[in-house]
Parts: structure tokens; sequence; C-alpha cells
């Protein structure tokens, strides 16, 4: 600590810390236009001069605190300059500066503290124009000051170094880009640059109107499973400003889709009544009041469980939903229907990574926290692209990388951070076993490996050693079509860490065999004694949704209760059952893919659809329309009429995330808070209150009336979140599960003292490498991958129904330029690809972002419907889609 | 968070390619003209930078945001002497011309000094010099002609006169004592592990003092940049900026292996095992005798990976500046050699331990650095007994063309000022002198009467002026003091690099009250100036900012009764 004295005071600051940060401690407000505690500081402004012994007139923003010195913030030369140098920039600014609403602007604030009304300077004033090219993204350049703060925050937080300053002298402003218009630079729209904007040179649609905000409401992002923590402001009853608030995770950080994409909750295509078939199929969905819609709801579904019993209904909970709802939605199968045909989205996904990490480590959540990467000195990144799809993190990992972390990317793909990693092992999609085998066998013949901890903490390794018997290096290079080197480079960086971390998605998972992709690549860390040890840092599963680790830590899944306490267990079952009034049955349900087979043979009835777009999300479109057909009733809730509903015998209006209460656990397993912000449109409804609403039409009481109940009768069954509750989350803020008491602090970093794994050691999988399900052929050449695009999220029914589509407004198929050659393709063509389910047709987009043999799409655009490409092939554990690896035929659309 | 850091420098380091060779790239653009999106696009794909980072250093350069014609470039000085030689007359004939001239037949581009001071006027056609009232013969033709081609004009301009004024010659030893370069470098690197210490030793005896105008001990910065984690880096700094300063360009012209030999053993000193030399566009001439030489020195076993069989691996690069003053600046400098914009940035951290490409970096001017190797063979003793015992040593001093002898002088710390003026400089060759600038636009102006002071920088500061770089520049009455003014105001305004708030808005501020002041619009001009410049001086990030006020403050003082502000 260091000891300076402020205005006659001692106060105590860190070593290291600036004078400003130390004037701050002693209570003085001191305005700094240039400043933001994101950012490293830059002493451009000048506004902070204090006068300072030893130094003199110093900026307080750069000038280090030093032991023992003294700090004058009211000295009348420092005070009379820091005047001085704010009337100069007031003199080059248009009136309209001045006259922005004090919440918006530093620079009016900073007028008020120092007494600036007006400057004694005039002259030429600027005349850069307006770019509101960008969506959101508002820049007025007479009002820049060229402080740099949205450079630094692009650079230093961002990552994506679009804006610089440009000119020199008096015309220095900043510029994005080569200079082109804003849409058109490298800008990825995530905010931050308007966020620590002083003067409203850069400001957005919600902030370019002068009208206060009405109510300001912190909650937890509801797109991907970063967690952001946001402030949504509120005016009109409407969303206005979304702004990323200092959460642990995102510290003040967000992306396109949480800071700006919240339009989607105002669009007219909301549903905001009830929609019923009231001449049964074929005849339209018609608006009906709530109570018609439930009555037939109730009756149909007590009906079908009656005639058929519960296991003929399946229950589809969501990963979107809060912890709350899902917890509601499979005790509403298990004690309502009586069936444990109730399974989440996340099977979609990241099941793999739920079965994967609970085999190796005994719990199915990552490891460490985010904060940990920042201290990573080598980050393995494989089969994901957070830089797109969780782009918080995706910065978080260039920023280390910046920092001076080696970065290994194992992709198919040459993202963006491919693009920057040391070594990026561009495997063939489907070979990840044999690439995780291949980097163990490298580690252990590199002598990377950590004796002690495979000694003392580990299972598994003389079996594991049998198989990577069979893994020669020149054999995996061969099977994933990389060159040996980059393996060898790969597991050189990964070894000779200190404290490496691994980050995975969902192109380790959705495999035919994903499961043995997570445990294959988590034996890395084991071997490395990189898991579960101080200093470590362990292995994060990056997950898709917002709450795909609070659907399944929920028990929204057809084997698990929650906690992942065993269904199997006649202990357990008897524990909710008592706890529920009902007995709980006792046998597992059927998971999402055996649901639709399930309808397609006839033994399923009814579909109960929450919250997501099956007919769109879900691989093989066909097979999963035949199941909707053929069941006897489906019911869906969603915010919109999505595919799915259109397939609906009922469909529930439900409500956004920013319309409702309860709390979402994101990747690294904190649970944090979702408020709601704003009411629901129409007669719309939290999914909370349609499913209690739907049980007591059906005469039962789910209980637990309150999210906040819900949570508590949640947290008293379950012992990893025994010592949360509503309460402690809104006092403490998020916590980590597990969390066992009400003292406990939650354990942000997992297994330090034993593994949760029967035996207490990590367990080394001795998996072989396997082909994928589908391989290209003849036939079918060419091998696709699905994924997501930066602006758009999921199936696309919220982000398109936003200025994001303007951002981007379709999808294309992304091909090589060796391909495109080959096929005679040129950029934008429309192309015709087939696979042995379907045919789909999208224009092309030349990249090299995909190797020769290799393309990608998304699935966001309803009008490219590429799970009607992909195949049924499940990972063989627990069932995942093997969306990643599709073989395919392309070639140009015929007229 | 309060470690200051430089984001697009880490990235440079991290996944940039082509080290130094941004400015490089970017003018190497096709077709002339100023810098397109395009080339931004280009330069920035093929070196792995953000495009943001070259677009705005391609905005910030001179050299890149204005346009110029591949027929011909002509670069008119306007700097201090050239000014104080026509008025600015030879500018405005050029425009003329320009004016006159078929589109696109020649561009023509205003900058702050070539170093032919001691010929001015001045404007380089290409890379030949042209000096001289007539511009060498390009402004012979009548108003309405063309310019004369080339080849129909003189292709040389008067050498830089130099002349030895000390007791010994030690920076000038090469060219005025005939001690060969190359001579110290030998016997140091031989001198195995001890060699660090022994240079440090040495050039702490000496109490040698950066040059540039900081006059930061040098040992003192060298033992500082040896202490952090190699790589370290040694700059020197031919960027000489300095309006009427012309001694740099003359030693990397005329004795370049000298200023390589000081660089080599400065690396030496700080356990550096590369160099860089950033020579200002301005001096292409300059540019070319360095890189010959560091070719020539690489030949005869100077540089390489394994010097002389010691086992010192050194070499060189020479970076050729893109037109700014600002970048003159260490942490400026710096910059340019990153290939960003040519900025000042707050210190700390300072150079030392967080310089080029964030590793320690010393960064010496090109006098100082020319210097030491007459210092390692005749010892630091002997270099201190030269001078003043308040300011070891010899400075060189240029004289700019009002002068009778105008040129390069190694005079020693402690001559009077008169001296030099008087005696060295044999007066104006015509014309009465009315003020003489010292130290280029950060310095200061003295009045004829205020000559009686030794070349010392404690008593110039006494007088209210910093020494600087060692320039000396006349200004007869021919001058108005509201010319001068406008001029030194100008300077400050279009150098401005805009890192700093008070200096960005305040230099043109500044600039705008001098064009008022004086006039009937102005009487609360010279209030309004005074508090812009206490601001400015308080308030600046860099020296350029806290100096420009002191040097118009030494202005107002000498031509105070002409500018209407009563008797002193």
């Amino acid at each position: 600590m260091t000891l300076v004295r402020v205005a006659g005071r001692w106060v105590e600051v860190a070593e290291g810390t600036t004078v400003l940060a130390a004037v701050r401690t002693a209570g003085v407000s001191l305005p700094a236009l240039c400043q933001d505690d994101r950012l490293s500081p830059q002493g451009s402004c000048r506004v902070c001069l204090v006068a300072a012994v030893p130094g003199g007139v110093v900026a307080a923003c750069t000038t280090p605190a030093v032991e023992g010195m003294t700090v004058d913030p009211f000295d009348h030369r420092a005070r009379e300059a820091a005047r001085g140098a704010l009337e100069l920039i007031v003199s080059e600014l248009p009136e309209r500066a001045s006259d922005l609403p004090a919440d918006r602007s530093e620079l009016v604030r900073a007028c008020q503290d120092l007494g600036v009304t007006r400057s004694a300077f005039s002259g030429a004033v600027h005349h850069r124009g307006l770019d509101h090219s960008h969506p959101y993204v508002k820049f007025d350049g007479d009002l820049c000051i060229a402080c740099g703060r949205c450079v630094r925050m692009c650079a230093e937080v961002q990552g994506t170094f679009a804006l610089e300053l440009a000119g020199r002298g008096f015309e220095t402003s900043v510029m994005a880009g080569a200079g082109e218009p804003w849409v058109s630079s490298p800008c990825v729209g995530c905010g931050g640059c308007v966020d620590t904007c002083p003067t409203g040179a850069l400001s957005e649609p919600g902030l370019l109107d002068p009208r206060p905000m009405e109510r300001s409401v912190t909650t937890t992002c509801g797109f991907c499973g970063v967690g952001c923590a946001l402030r949504v402001h509120v005016r009109d009853e409407a969303v206005s400003v979304v702004t990323p608030a200092d959460g642990p995770v995102n510290r003040g950080h967000a992306c396109v889709k949480g800071r700006f994409s919240h339009g989607f909750a105002r669009s007219p295509e909301r549903l905001t009544s009830p929609l019923l078939r009231r001449g049964g199929r074929g005849s339209p969905l018609e608006p009906v009041t709530w109570q018609e819609a439930l009555a037939f709801t109730a009756d149909r579904l007590a009906a079908l469980r009656d005639s058929y019993g519960g296991g003929a209904i399946g229950v589809i909970s969501s990963a979107r939903m809060t912890n709350e709802e899902n917890y509601l939605a499979q005790k509403f199968a298990r004690t309502v229907l009586g069936c444990n045909n109730v399974d989440n989205c996340s099977r979609l996904c990241h099941a793999p990574s739920a079965a994967g990490l609970t085999a190796s480590f005994g719990l199915a959540g990552g490891t460490n926290p985010l904060e940990d990467v920042d201290r990573a000195d080598c980050v393995l990144l494989a089969g994901a692209n957070p830089t797109e799809a969780h782009p918080v993190v995706g910065a978080r990992i260039k920023q280390r990388v910046l920092g001076g972390a080696r970065l290994v990317v194992i992709d198919p793909r040459r993202t963006e951070l491919a693009a920057l990693a040391d070594v990026h092992v561009r495997n063939r999609p489907g070979s990840n076993v044999a690439v995780f085998n291949g980097l163990a066998r490298l580690l252990i013949d590199g002598g990377h490996t950590d004796e002690e901890f495979l000694a003392a903490r580990a299972s598994g390794f003389a079996e594991l050693s049998a198989v990577l018997e069979e893994h020669l290096p020149q054999e995996t290079a061969r099977i994933a079509g990389v060159p040996v080197e980059d393996l060898e480079a790969a597991a050189r960086l990964y070894g000779q860490a200190e404290n490496p971390v691994i980050i995975y998605g969902l192109g380790v998972t959705e495999h035919l065999h994903g499961t043995d992709g997570v445990r294959t690549l988590a034996n890395l860390a084991i071997l490395k004694g990189a898991v579960g040890t101080p200093g470590c840092c362990g292995v994060l599963p990056l997950r898709g949704q917002n709450n795909v680790q609070g659907a399944s830590d929920m028990g929204a899944l057809p084997d698990l209760l929650p906690g992942y306490q065993q269904l199997a267990s006649p202990a357990v079952r008897e524990r909710f059952s008592a706890a529920w009034g009902r007995p709980v049955p006792e046998e597992t349900g059927l998971r999402i893919p055996q649901m639709f087979d399930a309808a397609v043979r006839g033994d399923l009835k009814a579909l109960y659809v929450i919250g997501e777009d099956i007919a769109s999300s879900d691989p093989d479109t066909t097979h999963v329309v035949a199941a909707l057909k053929a069941c006897e009733l489906v019911v869906v809730h969603d915010l919109f009429l999505s595919s799915t509903a259109e397939h609906a015998d009922v469909v529930f209006p439900a409500a956004s995330f920013l319309e409702k209460d309860g709390t979402f656990v994101n990747f690294d397993r904190r649970v944090q808070r979702v408020r709601s912000a704003v009411k629901p449109p129409g007669q719309a409804r939290a999914d909370f209150e349609i499913l209690h609403l739907l049980s007591e039409r059906m005469g039962e009481s789910l209980g637990c009336p309150s999210p906040a109940e819900a949570f508590a009768e949640c947290a008293g069954l379950t012992p990893l979140f025994a010592g949360m509750s509503h309460d402690r989350l809104d006092r403490d803020g998020p916590l980590h599960w597990p969390c066992q008491d009400a003292q406990d602090p939650g354990r942000a970093v997992l297994h330090l003292d034993r593994f949760a794994t029967p035996d207490g050691r990590a367990a080394l999988a001795a998996r072989p490498y396997l082909p994928p399900g589908e391989s290209p052929d003849g036939d079918f050449p060419y091998v696709l991958v699905t994924g997501r695009r930066l602006v758009h999220y999921n199936t696309g029914s919220m982000t398109r129904r936003t200025p994001n589509s303007d951002l981007l407004p379709t999808e294309t198929l992304d091909i090589s330029h060796a391909d495109a050659t080959a096929l005679g393709i040129a950029q934008g063509d429309l192309l015709e690809v087939a696979s042995r389910r379907a045919t789909i047709r999208l224009p092309a987009r030349i990249t090299d972002e995909v190797n020769p043999g290799e393309l990608f799409t998304s699935f966001h655009f309803p009008d490219a419907q590429a799970n009607r490409l992909t195949s049924a092939y499940t990972d063989t554990s627990t069932g995942c889609p093997e969306y990643k690896v599709t073989a395919v035929a392309v070639r140009a659309a015929r007229e | 968070m309060t470690v200051p850091r430089e984001g697009f420098v880490e990235w440079a380091v991290r996944f940039g390619e082509g080290g130094l060779g941004t400015l490089d790239a970017l003018r190497a653009r096709a077709g002339g003209g100023p810098v397109r999106a395009e080339d931004v696009r280009r330069v920035a794909g093929s070196l792995n930078r953000p495009v943001a980072a070259v677009a705005g250093a391609a905005s910030f350069y001179a050299d890149f945001a204005h346009g110029e014609t591949r027929e011909r470039h002509i670069r008119v000085c306007e700097g201090t002497s050239c000014f104080a030689a026509t008025g600015g007359r030879h500018v405005e004939r050029l425009d003329e011309l320009l004016a006159a001239a078929p589109e696109g037949a020649f561009s023509l581009r205003r900058v702050h000094c070539l170093g032919f001071c001691y010929a001015s006027p001045t404007a380089l056609d290409g890379e030949l010099p042209r000096t001289g009232e007539d511009l060498g013969g390009l402004l012979t033709p009548p108003p309405g002609a063309a310019l004369p081609r080339p080849e129909t004009l003189p292709d040389s301009a008067p050498p830089v006169p130099f002349h030895v004024d000390a007791r010994r010659p030690v920076t000038l030893a090469g060219l005025a004592g005939g001690e060969p370069p190359w001579t110290a470098w030998p016997t140091a690197v031989a001198d195995g592990a001890r060699a660090r210490e022994r240079v440090i030793d040495e050039v702490a005896r000496a109490g040698l003092r950066g040059r540039g105008g900081a006059r930061f001990p040098v040992a003192a910065k060298w033992s500082a940049a040896a202490t952090g984690t190699a790589p370290r880096f040694v700059v020197a700094n031919g960027d000489e900026g300095d309006p009427g300063s012309f001694c740099d360009r003359l030693l990397m012209e005329q004795d370049p292996h000298r200023v390589l030999e000081g660089l080599a053993l400065a690396a030496l000193a700080i356990g550096a095992a590369h160099g860089v030399v950033l020579v200002r566009s301005e001096y292409p001439g300059a540019f070319a005798r360095m890189k010959a030489a560091v070719q020539e020195a690489r030949e005869a076993g100077h540089l390489g990976p394994d010097v002389h069989g010691s086992g010192v691996a050194f070499d060189v690069e020479i970076v050729e500046g893109a037109g700014s003053y600002v970048a003159g600046e260490e942490t400026a400098l710096l910059h340019a050699l990153e290939g960003l914009r040519g900025s000042a940035r707050s210190r700390p951290p300072y150079p030392v331990f967080r310089g080029l490409f964030g590793r320690p970096t010393a960064v010496n001017n090109v006098e100082t650095l020319a210097a030491v190797p007459w210092i390692m063979r005749h010892g630091g003793e002997a270099y201190a007994d030269l001078g003043h015992a308040e300011e070891a040593g010899t400075k060189l001093v240029c004289l700019n063309e009002r002068f009778h002898r105008p040129g390069v002088y190694e005079v020693e710390f402690g001559t009077p000022l008169t001296t030099i003026v008087d005696e060295l400089g044999g007066g104006l060759h015509d014309g009465t002198l009315r003020a003489l600038q010292v130290g280029g636009p950060l310095g200061g102006f003295l009045a004829p009467d205020a000559l009686d002071t030794p070349l010392l920088t404690g008593a110039l500061a006494g007088r209210g002026v910093p020494l600087g770089h060692g320039s000396l520049v006349a200004i007869d009455t021919s001058i108005s003091a509201r010319a001068l003014l406008r001029h030194v105001w100008a300077f400050a305004a279009s150098e401005s690099c805009g890192a700093c708030a008070p200096c960005r808005v305040g230099s043109l501020r500044g600039s705008e009250l001098a064009e008022r002041f004086g006039t009937d619009d102005g009487p609360e001009v010279p209030a309004l100036l005074e508090r812009l410049m206490d601001v400015m001086e308080t308030a600046s990030l860099c020296a350029f900012g806290r100096g420009v006020p002191g040097s118009v403050r030494s202005l107002l003082r000498v031509y105070r009764e002409e500018l209407g502000l009563g008797p002193r």
C-alpha cells in the first residue's frame, strides 16, 4: 500500500495507483474527460490537473501515486490551467454539446464541477458532420474532442482495433477503419465506444432522444451463456437503452446482442394473446382468451395423460428460460403430467459437457471462473468461435493474448482468433478425439505431464496409455488432415505453460462422439495437472445460450433431478416425492431426439414445447416436423409465431428475459439475477406464470407461487444451491455453485481438494478415435459445419427483429476460394446445397475462413433452413446432434 | 486500470509483421497522391496490422496526408531561417508558379526546415536541393512562365560549412580533426564482460548530456535502460526537426560512421543487439548516406551477428520519417518507428523501461551519439576538461543564412554568445540584427543587447530561452514583429500532434489570436494570449505545448514596443 496526502488528509491506496485514484479515494471529485476506469490512462484532456509534491502541476490520471506524496487538488494554478483546458475544449464545440442533459455528458458535468459556463476562447469549430450509417453507433464528429477513450475501449477492452484517431493537431478526431462509413468499418457494434464517450459524439438511437429515462433495472443478459450484467433503461414503458453494468463477468462490457439488440421486445410481431386452432388441425390459429386456451390445453393434456399415461407426453424446456421456470417445468412434468419426459435444449449443445465433465471431474460445470483466464499464459481454444458467439469472452481471450499469453486454436475454420493464434490446428470436422488423443500422446512423450498430480489425483493413466499406443502423431496428423508440426507445437505450448486454460465450445460437443471429445480434451488438463490445482486455470465450456448451465442444473433432464441428483436413486426420488407431495416417476424419460422418434412411432402423443423453435433449431427438420404432425397435441410457448408454433394446436404468448424475474446460471457456474424491466406486451405472460395457470386449470398446484419461492424450494432440495436465495443474490451479487449454506461464498474454482468423482480422482478417459457419423463420399463430397454469426443468435427470432438485420440481412454459404473456383462460383452466386435429407439454396460467401472441401452456414434465418440438411446422428452418450459434420453436395443453383 | 497500455503497440508486437516497415510500406503506395483507403487496407493486410492503426498513421504524417504528383514534387521550406531570409516571399512565388502551371505538372508542399538554413531559402525539387534567393533557379521565370525543368538547373547546393572553435574537435573530430570512425568500437567489443561498464563509466566521467534539448545525463539513461529485460533497443534520433538546426544533417551526411559508432557503443552499454536510426524524410541525402554507411559498416565487420569475432551482435536499421515535428519527441519518435501516429504520450513509463515495441530503449540524439566515439578514444575526463565548470564538453551550434559566415560551429560550453554571433558568424551580412532565436521553436528570442551571456543552459534559461538543439537564427529588421508572431504560432498549429487538448486546441487559438494581434479586432488579444499561454505551459502533455508559450513570451519581450505592449 502507498500512503498519499490528499488535501491535507492521508489516504492509503494500492501500489501502482494513480494520483487520480488517490484523490478520489480521499473523496474529492475531480473531473477527467479522457479517463475511464475500464481503460488505461491517457492524459489527453488535462482537466484533472492537481499540484503534487513531488511533481508540480501534473495530470492526476497519468501520474503514479508515490509514497509520501502530497497532492493538492485545489491548487490555484492547477485549477486555473484545468479550467483553461476545459474552456479550450468547449471552444471547439458547437453549442449543442453544452445543451446535452448532464447525465449523458461528462463534459457538461465537468463544466458544472469547474464552474465553466462559457469559454473565454473562441475561434474555429469543427465541421465534420454526422455519420449515422451504423444502426446503433451514431457519430457526431463535431462533438469529438479526440480524447481517445473510444479508441482505447475498442483496443483495450473489445480488442477489435476498429478505431483510431485520425488527422493531427486541431483536426484530430476519431475515425473508424480506413475512414469509411462506420457501418462498413471493422466495428463489431459492442457499444463500448458509446458507453465511454464523454461528450455524446458517440451515441445511439435511444440516447439521441434527450428526454430522461424513467427507470433503470440491472439484470443479466438473455443472449449467450457469458452472463453479462446489463442495465436496462426504460422510457415510455419500453426499453430505450441497454448499457453494460460492471458485472463480475463482463466488467462494463457487452456485445452487439446484449447491448443493442433489444428491439425484438417491441416488435409488432410479438404474440400478445393466446392462439388456438378452434377447428382442430387444418384450421387457423386464432386469438382466444387465456381462459379458453388454458381450458383447451388442460383438458387435452389431462385426457392424453389419463388415456396413455404421462409417458405419452414430452416436455421440451428451454435454456433461454430462467432457472425458476426450468425448475417449474420439470416439476410440472414430473408431478402434474407424471413423467420424466422432460429435457432441455442443452441436449442439442452441451449435454456432452455435462456428461463428459461429470465423468472426468465429477461435476457438470466448468472448473474455473472467467477471471482465471486473465492470468493464463496459454489459452487452448477448441471448437469455439467466441469473438462471434461469446463476444465478451472472445474479447477477454484476445486481451490475454495481446498481453502475451500463447494461443492454440483447434478448429476447422480460420476464425478471428484462429487467425491470431500461435498455432492453428485446422483439423477436419469430426477428428477432435484423434487430435486430443494425439496431443495427449505428445504431452506424455514431451515430458509435459505432472507426474505427482497423476499419481496422487488422477486415475486411468494406464488405460489411456494403452489407447494412446495407437495414436502416433503422424497417424493423428493424417486423420485430422494437419501437419504433424502443428500438433507438436500445440502440445509444446500447452505443455510448457504454467497456467494453461482450456476453453471449448460446440465444436467439441456437437459430434457423434461429442462426449468422448469433452473427455479426451479434459485429459489434457489432467495430464498437465492444470485442473483442480492451486493457480490452475482449468477447463471452461462456453455455453451457447444464456441458461444452458441452469436449465440442466434445475433438473430439466430425463434422468436427473435438480442439482444432477440421480433419478435412479430411490433415496433421491423419495426426498423429492416427499417435498413435492407427489411420487416422482421412476422410469427415465425421453431425450429430445427420442421424443421425436417416439412421436413418429406413435408412442408419444403430445409435445409441450417451451420457448424452443425445434422446427428450426433441431437437426433433420423433416423428421422434427413429422414428429409434430404425428402428435395429437402440440403446445408452444413463444415470443413469436415460430416455425414450431405454426405446427402447434395452441400457442401461449410468452415474456422475454427483459420482462421477467428469476435467475440464470452462466457458463462459469455463476448464479445471477434476472429482473423485469418492462411489462410483457398485451396479454403475454412469463413461462413461470403460464405453467402455474395451466396446472391450476388441471387441478394441481405447483406450489412456490413466485420465482423467489421456486428458487428457495429448489435450494432446499439441492445441496449445490443450498446456500443461495434471491435475497442473498440481491444482497451479495452473483454466486458460484456449489454454495452449500448461507455462509458459503460459493466455489469459483472446483476440485481443489478432491475431484467430485466417486474416488475423488480426476478420471482420464481412454477413448479411441472413431469416425463421425457422416463422412464425405462421391455423392456428397463436402462437409458442412453449422454455427453462429456475430450479430444473430440461434434461430434469429430475436435478432432478426432488430436492426441487426441491417448489419447482416441474409444467410450465406461460406465456401473456400479453391472450391468456388473449381465450381465456377462467384461471390454472391446462389448455390444449391444438398444432403442425404434435403436441398436448400444459399448465396455463396467466398472466404478462406473455411478449408477447401468444407462449408459453413448458420441457422439464424428461416429461409435458409440449414437444419433440413443436418443428420439424425447424435452423440453416442448423450444424444446431442452431430451438427458439426454433415456430408453435402454443392453446386450453382439452376435458375 | 492504472497501468498505461498501448494497444496498437501490443498488437504490433503480438500479431504484426514487417517490424519497422509500416511507414515505408505507406510511402510505397502506387500512383502518388494522398494515401487512399485502399492503400491503407493493402498495407494493413500485408503487415497484419489493424486497418485503423495504419489509417491513423497515414492521416497523421504530412508526407502521406497531402497529395503529391509522381511527375515532380517540390517541398518548399517555410522554416524560421527561410522565413527570416524572405519573409515568406519564396513560398508565395512558388504558389504563383503552381497556380499558373498546368494541372499535375508539379505538386508543392510546405515543410518546416530542410536543413539548408545556411543557404536559405530552400526547396527540395524531388530530392535535389535548390537554395538561395531564386531557389537555385526555380524562381527565375517571370510571372506566368513555367517552372524550369530540373535538367536546366544546377544539380547541387552548397555543402554545410563547418568550423571548430573548441580547443579540440569532438563531435567534428572526423570532419575537422581527421579522426577516423570505428576506432573505439573494436576495442570496446573486445573488452568482453567489462565492456558495458567501461562505456557507461567513460560517458559518466565525461558528463555527457543529451544534446537534443532535454539534457538528460546519457550515462544515467543507459544504466536505466540496461536494467530492463532483453531484447533492448538503441535508437538514434535523426529527426532534427528544429527549424534553424542542421548539425545532425551534417553529421549524418558527412560523417555517418561516427553516428553509427556512437549508436553501437550505446548498444554495448545497454546490451542491445538492435539499433534503429530515424532520419526525417526532409533529409533524403542523410537517409541515403546513413543507409549506405550501415552497409559499409557491415562489410567492414563493425556490424553483424558476431562483431569482430567478439561474440557481440549488433545491427542497425535506418528508417525514414514521414513529416512531423513532434515525431522528434522521444515517445512520438518510437510511435513513428512502430508505424503508428507520431503523437507524444505521457511518461512514465519512460522509454528506457518501455520503449520501442514495449522493450527497454535508449533514445539518443545524433549529435549526442557522435560525441561518444571520441569520449571512448580520449577518455571521459578529456571531454569533461572541455567546456565550462557548469556544463562539460562541446556543442554544435548552427548559424543561419543572415550571418556573414553561416554554418555549423563546434564550440565549448561557456563561449559567449557575442563571440559566436559577432566573431564566428561575423555578424549579419547585411541588415540589422533585431532578434536572435536560440534553440528553435521551443527555444526563445533574445534582443541584440541581451547577447552578453555565455552559451550555457543555465545562463540562457536565466534570459528565458532554452538552448534546445543549439540553433541560432538571426532575424533582421526586415521581419515585422506581427509576422514573426504569426510565423511562430502557425508552426505550432501545424505541428501540434493533437494528443492533448491544451496544445491541440490552444495552438490553433494562438494562431488565430496572432492573426488578430494588433488589429482593430483585438483589444483583448494580448490578455487572452497570456491566459492561453498560461494554460498551454502548465497543462500540455509534452515539451511541445509546454514550450511554445515560452518562445512566444520571449518574442513579446523582444518586440514589446513594436507590438504596442508598452515599454519594458
